[in-house]
């Protein structure tokens, strides 16, 4: 997937997966899409549930060996 | 979506401030306005001295190396995140009365006010939270 940005959230614990996530997306243009590496396990829920309150969109989720990725488009 | 988070921080240990903090910059970075009511021993959190040294609950005090272990962010670090995502904080007068604490011994860039200027921000907020 085409990512316009890559946020690197590795090693960080909740809530800086989100904050981070928060701050590079507000630089972003409606329609872009954000590529997130985290490996708190707690991101995968609250990524699905802060596009949800957001007006995002998570658009795919993976796992490999404890790294989680994400790809998210602006609202 | 309107959202609005009145959190009443109470306590002062450092379990406290990770959950007040915590929870308010999570509110913040999804689009809800944030206010804290900093009361009796919760004071300690925005105090600037005070919250250098937040003790650990007695007989817990091996979770210290836990915090460590999992990254989580210091406590100055959630502080600047919260202010810079625009969490209100407010500090009560009647503690800090009580308490001997002026203006000056807490951190920078909050308010004072007593309980009815909380309760005025808290009336339609959707979330009301107290640690």
């Amino acid at each position: 997937m085409n990512a316009t940005k890559i946020l690197d959230a590795k090693g960080l614990a909740c809530p800086m997966p989100i904050v981070k996530t928060k701050k590079m997306i507000e630089e972003l243009q409606s329609g872009d899409i954000l590529e997130i590496h985290a490996t708190d396990k707690g991101a995968k829920n609250d990524l699905a549930a802060w596009v949800k309150s957001t007006g995002h969109e998570l658009l795919e989720s993976s796992e490999d060996n404890g790294l989680f990725k994400f790809w998210i488009k602006k609202g | 979506m309107s959202n609005k988070v009145a959190i009443i921080a109470s306590n002062g240990s450092l379990f406290d401030a990770y959950k007040v903090f915590n929870i308010a910059t999570a509110s913040a970075a999804t689009d809800a306005e944030v206010g804290i009511f900093f009361t009796f021993e919760g004071l300690n959190l925005i105090h600037k001295e005070g919250n250098q040294h937040l003790p650990l609950p007695e007989g817990k005090e091996h979770f210290q190396e836990g915090f460590k272990a999992a990254q989580v962010p210091s406590i100055d670090e959630l502080i600047v995140m919260a202010k810079d995502l625009g969490v209100k904080f407010i500090a009560c007068q009647m503690t800090m009365d009580v308490m001997n604490v002026k203006k000056e011994d807490l951190i920078y860039g909050i308010d004072v006010g007593g309980a009815v200027t909380f309760l005025d921000f808290a009336k339609d907020a959707n979330v009301n939270l107290t640690f």
